[in-house]
């Protein structure tokens, strides 16, 4: 027997249709995969079940029984917990006050005991202790974290609740090789003791290698469920993308390394003869700060240079540095030959760089505000005028927003209404409108589906090819390896190799990110 | 395989710091004014003075510390001073009525409590049960409280028994009754701070939709920081009391800003999840120190009120200041 049953769940806001017929079957003692594009109704699918979001209609049965998920609360108490995907974490709390938020440990009926909430946090941060990274512990503050830091808090939190559904909603989206495949090993284990886990992902990958079924929801309705082995990539992307076959992305992408090629370099992946002989569009040279050392490279118009390596090895560090919104101690940075102060965002966008960061919740969505205001800052520090027609606004908001196929009601619904990958279309919009001329991605396609990330990608390289230099940070290889021309591998802060032409594989990049991490740890 | 970690520039000791203690720059604030008070009057630092300057603050401390706690919760409550002038005319009225033996006094002040939290449970079920704005929905109740305590006492002036203000100016076993009472605030407070409710507070005012998602009782927590609000003003309210000896129905009005200022100065964040209760009593002790200094280098009466309003704004910006660079 099924242990969670959703039949026919629907739920709209005013106009816009989140869900028209949502359906799924969860088994005991299986991994259940949800897959759909951006705005498909995953979340939505995900928060009926787990209380926060009270259906329109339909049916949810657990144990075959007919449920009613009033709230949270509820939903706990059914034996139901979830990951969200935009965390619902206390940023000034502790992580361990994190972990058991809303059962916190008590003695004397009134205090809480922190001693036991540490003990409980212990035990759940245990099986990731080697690969939640610097900074980390029961004690720390989770703000002070990074963000994929801040998901495995979330991932630990989940698993705390003890509870025998289990509801992971893009947990995986800034954790690098090495955590996901921890995190695996303990999906592996609770499906092995019986639990029943829904699991969504963007990653390809990652479905076919933790999933056993796979579920398809798309424009809100379900529209397959199979086994993992009796279907492949092809035709899961097929039920995704349905009709729309403008919409399908290649078999080939390098989305398909997981299958098979894994030990060569990616098709497509551009060509990097004759890029010295471009013009040198930043210089940076020694730059040191908090999180990186020592740092130089050179970018040149028309490039894309990717950061590799282990998740927070400076990477980061050094792309909010050139942005300017942490402070370096020294070094040069150099645009065009002309040495450049970015001692503020502000300057940094007047100088010419733009900067995406996957960490949309923190560095890119101005919460509470409509989608147009946040489309457009950009365009008021670089234009410098102090008013605004709001219908030409829209006039330049609306080609950006389409061009990677934002999902949204109106300009003027507020941000928090999108889906999470629509949110971040959003954020990366901006820099489509007032171009820079150095674009600094940090994990940009965090929560973007497959179809527009393939988009996303030809997008930049189109902008690179008019002569945009692109700094690309992502925790995810593929995209590395599938899009940039040159690859520095990062390591404790400082750049350990450079991977350039063919010797650009998954292999070699494991092989520096790895090594180059065992060297450091012996 | 272990990750590397690198963190040059040493910063973190100091963030550190600064979160265990957000009181810290108010605190460097306040030892400031001390010693100020005390260049400009030795006599400021007397036993005789500290006395008085705690006996007349007091009030305001527990009024901090009540705002502080819907603060927490990012809610604020513009009643407080008017929850305490009720309080005040309420146990001055029972008094006058019932007479005043040291029982019915008792008696009086654990009505005047319950009279408080009362208040404080008609806020919290308009803000969170109701979900209307914080700020304009206690303006509301404000008046509200107003109008009552003006119906139970319509004039000041009702002077409150010997046995009242005796006691709250005098001493027992040679310590003050201010200080006892002080210190045994001081100890409710570290025992409050480890109650789970503050901990539930500061997660709903950290992000109230990330505290509902994780299972909290949002509505029925932030009921409750009110409530709390509302018994600690009513305790402000006894301190009132006690040290003008008689009712008012307006006593309270003039310090529900000084509360916010308060909070404020110490440290708390208004957006909410983040603060400290002891910041706000160094905080309202800071307010206090400024009015006295204002008086002690001699400022000509009508300048008082300016340069006692850029006295708290310079608090105001050394507090930040200070905070940004540990942040930095
Ligand atoms: N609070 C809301 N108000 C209005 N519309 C909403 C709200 N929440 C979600 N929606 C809309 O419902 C649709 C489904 O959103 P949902 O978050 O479920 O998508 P998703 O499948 O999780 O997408 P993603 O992969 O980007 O996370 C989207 O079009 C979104 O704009
Ligand atoms: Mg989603």
């Amino acid at each position: 027997m099924s242990k969670l049953v959703l039949r026919d769940v629907r739920k709209a806001y005013g106009a816009t249709v989140a869900l028209a017929n949502g359906a799924l079957e969860l088994a005991e003692g299986e991994v259940h995969v949800l897959i759909g594009s951006n705005g498909s109704g995953k979340s939505t699918l995900c928060k009926i079940v787990a209380g926060s979001v009270r259906p329109d209609g339909g049916e949810v049965l657990l144990d075959g029984q007919p449920v009613t998920v009033s709230g949270p609360q509820a939903s706990h108490a059914l034996g139901i917990g979830i990951f969200y995907q935009e965390l619902s974490l206390a940023a000034h709390r502790t992580v361990a006050e994190n972990i058991s938020l809303a059962r916190l440990p008590v003695k004397g009926g009134l205090f809480v005991d922190r001693q036991r909430a540490r003990t409980i946090a212990a035990r759940y941060i245990a099986p990731f202790a080697d690969v939640v990274g610097a900074g980390f512990s029961p004690d720390a503050e989770v703000g002070s974290l990074r963000a994929d830091q801040r998901q495995l808090v979330e991932i630990m939190k989940t698993l705390a609740s003890e509870a025998p559904v289990l509801i992971f909603d893009e947990p995986t989206s800034a954790l690098d090789r090495a955590q996901v495949d921890r995190f695996f090993e303990e999906l592996r284990r609770l499906r092995g003791e019986g639990r029943s886990i829904v699991f969504i992902s963007h990653r390809m990958d990652e479905i076919f290698n933790i999933g056993d079924r796979v579920t398809v929801i798309r424009d809100g309705r379900t529209v397959a469920t199979k086994t993992i082995a009796e279907t492949n990539q092809a035709e899961v992307i097929a039920a995704m993308v349905g009709e729309n076959r403008e919409f399908a992305i290649p078999a080939t992408s390098d989305e398909g390394a997981a299958t098979g090629n894994e030990l060569q370099a990616p098709d497509g992946a551009p060509q990097s003869e004759g890029e010295s002989a471009r013009p040198v569009a930043l210089q940076v040279e020694n730059l040191t700060g908090s999180g990186f050392a020592d740092v130089s490279f050179s970018l040149h118009e028309g490039e894309i240079l990717g950061f590799g390596g282990l998740h927070g090895q400076g990477q980061s560090a050094v792309l909010r540095a050139l942005y300017g919104t942490d402070t370096t101690l020294s070094g040069t940075i150099s645009l065009a030959g002309r040495q450049s102060e970015v001692s503020s965002p502000r300057r940094a966008i007047r100088e010419g760089f733009g900067y995406v960061s996957g960490d949309r919740g923190r560095d890119g969505v101005i919460s509470g505000r409509p989608i147009l205001e946040n489309v457009m800052p950009v365009h008021f520090v670089k234009s410098r005028r102090p008013l605004a027609v709001p219908s030409r606004l829209n006039e330049q908001a609306i080609p950006a927003l389409s061009a990677l196929r934002t999902k949204f009601a109106t300009l003027m619904h507020p941000i928090s209404s999108l889906s999470g990958g629509n949110q971040q279309k959003v954020v990366i919009a901006r820099w489509l409108i007032d171009r820079p001329r150095v674009l600094l991605l940090d994990d940009p396609t965090k929560g973007i589906d497959l179809s527009t990330k393939t988009e996303l990608f030809a997008l930049i390289r189109e902008l690179a090819a008019e002569g945009m230099a692109i700094l690309l940070y992502s925790s995810e290889d593929a995209e590395l390896l599938g899009n940039a021309d040159r690859i520095l591998v990062f390591n404790g802060g400082a750049i350990s190799r450079e991977l350039q032409g063919a010797a650009r594989t998954r292999f070699n990049l494991y092989e520096a990110a790895y090594s180059a991490a065992e060297r450091a740890a012996s | 395989m272990t990750q590397a970690s690198f963190f040059p520039g040493g910063s973190q000791a100091a963030r550190g710091l600064l979160a265990r203690f957000p009181f810290m720059p108010a605190l460097l604030i306040l030892i400031a004014l001390i010693v100020l008070n005390g260049v400009f009057e030795p006599n400021s630092l007397s036993y005789r003075a500290i006395r008085g300057l705690v006996s007349t603050y007091l009030a305001l401390m527990l009024l901090a510390v009540a705002q502080t706690y819907v603060v927490y919760a990012a809610d604020i409550d513009l009643s407080i001073g008017a929850i305490l002038s009720l309080v005040n005319v309420s146990v001055i009225v029972l008094l006058d009525i019932f007479g005043g033996s040291p029982a019915m006094v008792l008696l009086a002040c654990v009505a005047g409590v319950g009279i408080g939290a009362l208040c404080g449970l008609v806020n919290g079920l308009v803000v969170a049960g109701l979900r209307l704005q914080a700020i304009v929905a206690t303006f509301a109740t404000s008046i509200l409280f107003t109008g009552l305590a003006l119906y139970v006492l319509p004039v000041a002036g009702t002077p409150a028994p010997a046995a009242f203000w005796r006691t709250y100016g005098g001493s027992f076993f040679g310590v003050p009754f201010v200080f006892a009472a002080a210190v045994v605030t001081a100890i409710v407070l570290y025992l409050l701070a480890r109650a789970r409710l503050i901990t539930q507070l500061l997660a709903v005012g950290d992000d109230a939709q990330a505290a509902f998602q994780s299972g909290l009782p949002v509505t029925a927590i932030r009921i409750k920081g009110y409530v709390l609000c509302g018994v600690f003003a009513a305790l402000a309210a006894l301190c009132v009391t006690g040290d003008t000896a008689s009712g008012d129905p307006l006593v309270g009005g003039k310090m529900v800003l000084n509360s916010v200022a308060a909070v404020v100065l110490g440290g708390t964040a208004l957006s909410g999840g983040f603060g400290s209760v002891v910041g706000s009593v160094i905080g309202a002790l800071i307010i206090g120190l400024i009015s006295s200094l204002v008086f002690f280098v001699g400022t000509p009466s009508e300048w008082q009120n300016l340069v006692q309003g850029l006295a708290i704004l310079i608090a105001l910006m050394v507090g930040v200041l200070v905070g940004r660079k540990d942040k930095s």
